[in-house]
């Protein structure tokens, strides 16, 4: 029994022995770790060339265990196999940085692009407001330059008919009586129309305006025939002027009667002068 | 015979201490490596850069144990170990770009944060 106890023995210790010597250095486990760690992150698909490298390295480590299992030399190959997988991270990780930073800084780029582009767009339409505004305001400028110089025309023709005195109630067209009417009357004479024709013309080009026809008298008669015979007059005149064409909202008749005489009744002249028709072109409304 | 042993001990002994003295003389490394590598990472401000300021730090230490073991004439050991302070020095070198990169890509996200930020503001302030 004896040399089978020592047999035994022999054998137990000869594994122990076989087993210590197949245990890995702390050096090597790391290194086995290290790659592990780094073929599953991305240094795979950034850095293969580098990944290689480390595998290589690890290797070498590997032989070296199996050749000598506790040299230093296996230690030393195990720990720069382990550097190099490590390396291989820095480096994909350097890798991601410089990718992530290109695409920020396209992105800056592409953002400031966008931004250029919409404040150029802002400002074109902006300046397109400004553009309508500056026409609308040219063209209101012109039409008020228009208004201004179809009043001064008519001004002019008119005063080529009738006398015509700014005055401050408005434009005063004053037309001699007896050359609308015949005495006593209140219908226009033909003639009274062909000049009535012209003065309607005038007003036509301001018809905007807002007219008072006024129908005066001389003092002969009674006050209240003459102011009779002076609001008929003026009505006359009023829708004589409607039927030309002027809107007769803007247009107001008044009998004034002998009240308001621009000459002596006493001289025949005077009386011929106070025998009238006024119209008053108001004011334009701003 | 006495005479002939003693000049045979001088000989043992002129020997021995012939093969003692050869064996204790420093060996010559090559050094140029490593010692490039820890000026490299030197240089990139490695020391400042926690990550990598610890491998640095061990790249000097290997460098120093190499010298130890060159002047104990062990020549392959020194070697050996002059290859950790060299891979340990470009780990380094290679962590300190890893940090300056990732510096400048926050960098360059935030400038896009802040590119947009002040453009809602703007466009906020020109809606109103």
């Amino acid at each position: 029994m004896k040399p089978i106890k020592y047999l035994i023995i022999v054998v137990f210790v000869g594994l122990l022995v076989g087993c210590g010597a197949n245990i890995p250095p702390a050096e090597l486990i790391n290194a086995r770790q290290a790659y592990q760690h780094a073929s599953s992150g991305q240094a795979a698909q950034l850095v293969p060339a580098e990944l290689h490298k480390a595998q290589e390295a690890l290797a070498i480590a590997e032989k070296s265990f199996q050749d000598e299992p506790n040299s230093f030399r296996t230690r030393d190959l195990s720990y720069i196999a382990d550097r190099k997988s490590k390396m291989a991270e820095a480096l994909a990780t350097t890798v991601a940085e410089n990718a992530t930073t290109a695409k920020a800084n396209k992105e800056f780029q592409s953002t400031q692009t966008e931004i250029l582009k919409n404040t150029k767009a802002d400002l074109a339409s902006s300046e397109k407001s400004d553009l309508v505004k500056s026409e609308q305001l040219a063209t209101e400028q012109k039409a008020r330059l228009d208004a201004d110089n179809r009043a001064a025309k008519a001004q002019s023709d008119l005063a080529n008919l009738a006398a015509v005195k700014e005055e401050e109630r408005g434009l005063v067209i004053t037309l001699s009586g007896s050359v609308l009417f015949a005495s006593n009357k209140s219908d226009l004479l033909p003639s009274a129309q062909d000049r009535l024709n012209h003065v309607a013309d005038a007003l036509l080009t301001t018809k905007e305006r807002k007219l008072t026809v006024e129908g005066h008298t001389d003092s002969q008669g009674t006050v209240g025939y003459n102011q009779d015979l002076s609001q008929r007059r003026a009505d006359a005149v009023r829708s004589y002027l409607i039927s030309r064409g002027y809107s007769g909202d803007l247009i107001f008749a008044q009998g004034i009667g002998e009240n308001r005489p621009i000459a002596d009744n006493r001289s025949a002249e005077g009386r011929a002068n106070n025998r009238r028709v006024e119209i008053i072109v108001g004011h334009l409304a701003n | 015979m006495k005479q002939i042993n003693k000049a045979r001990l001088t000989v043992y002994i002129l020997f021995a201490a012939l093969i003692a003295g050869c064996a204790s003389s420093p060996v010559v490394v090559n050094k140029e490596a490593s010692t490039s590598a820890i000026r490299a990472a030197e240089e990139v401000g490695a020391s400042k850069i926690p990550s990598a300021a610890l491998y640095l730090q061990l790249a000097k230490e290997e460098l120093e144990n190499a010298k130890v073991l060159a002047e104990k004439s062990n020549k392959e050991e020194s070697e050996s170990m002059l290859s950790r302070a060299q891979v340990d020095g470009e780990l380094a070198v290679a962590l300190s770009h890893g940090d300056a990169d990732k510096k400048e890509a926050v960098q360059a996200l935030e400038r896009v944060d802040k590119l947009r930020q002040d453009n809602k503001l703007l466009k906020k302030g020109s809606d109103q």
